[in-house]
């Protein structure tokens, strides 16, 4: 399965709905898409995992990227994933802790 | 030569090119390796994560320019009293970590979530060749 992104705003921030497999093939593709709304100016960004069938450690990677790309300009990168296949890696490598993780859009949104 | 699989009476063996669009095949390939195991679906889950990481590892994400290079990436599984899998490749830039394929992507250490993952894992460098080899109990 390839990547799928689709991006909105809402609320002050920009959200990408991310389906697919997020590995050494795909990864690229979400970290240009993230470069791409960050030079526009979209410094809150909110990436919802919810469709994602793999991530590996290149998609660790591009996350991790991405929220020193948005903290840069003082924004934030949050992320919505209920899966506990995916919670695992963030875990095990650590970022559980460098990311805030919510269960859902409503909750991400309600972060500030 | 993208994804071959062979099958003797107790391995499965896949050989691809350093293409990382290859590499979900070798997934899933390996996820049905590890289901034929008879365990449940977080084992086939790791074992697709943790030989999906190597093979990532192995093939780069194109920055080394290794990409289309005749150095294929070979991945043996066999399944007996434990799932052994052997991932294989040859040419340059496999040296041990600190190279430019294997340096950390902003802050993540290649290697950190295959250690995480599993508690039988060995890197081993031989000259020109570097095997990632990782074991799970079955049974």
């Amino acid at each position: 399965m390839d990547l799928s992104l689709e991006t909105r705003h809402e609320d002050g921030h920009t959200i990408i709905e991310v389906g697919g497999e997020i590995d050494v093939y795909t990864a690229p593709k979400l970290r240009d898409k993230i470069t791409e709304l960050v030079g526009e100016g979209s410094y809150n960004i909110v990436i919802d995992m919810e469709d994602v069938d793999f991530l590996d450690s290149t998609g660790l990677g591009v996350l991790v990227g991405g929220l020193k790309k948005v903290r840069a300009h003082d924004g934030s990168m949050q992320l919505i994933c209920n899966q506990e296949r995916l919670l695992k890696i963030f875990r095990i490598t650590g970022l559980a802790k460098v990311f805030a993780i919510h269960g859902s859009q409503a909750d991400a949104l309600a972060e500030r | 030569m993208p994804g071959r699989p062979t099958r003797t009476a107790d391995e499965v063996r896949v050989s691809i090119a350093r293409d990382p669009a290859l590499v979900r095949t070798v997934r899933l390939v390996a996820a049905a390796v590890a289901r034929r195991a008879g365990r449940d679906e977080e084992f086939v889950e790791e074992v697709r994560l943790a030989v999906g990481e190597a093979c990532a590892l192995m093939v780069g994400d194109g920055s080394s320019g290794r990409i289309g290079s005749d150095d294929a990436v070979t991945v043996a599984m066999a399944l007996d009293e434990q799932l052994q899998v052997d991932v294989v490749a040859t040419g340059p830039g496999n040296e041990p970590p600190g190279n430019v394929v294997l340096a950390d992507v902003n802050g993540i250490e290649p290697w950190a979530l295959l250690r995480a993952l599993i508690d039988d894992v060995k890197v081993v460098h031989n000259g020109a060749t570097t095997m990632v080899s990782m074991a799970w109990p079955v049974g």
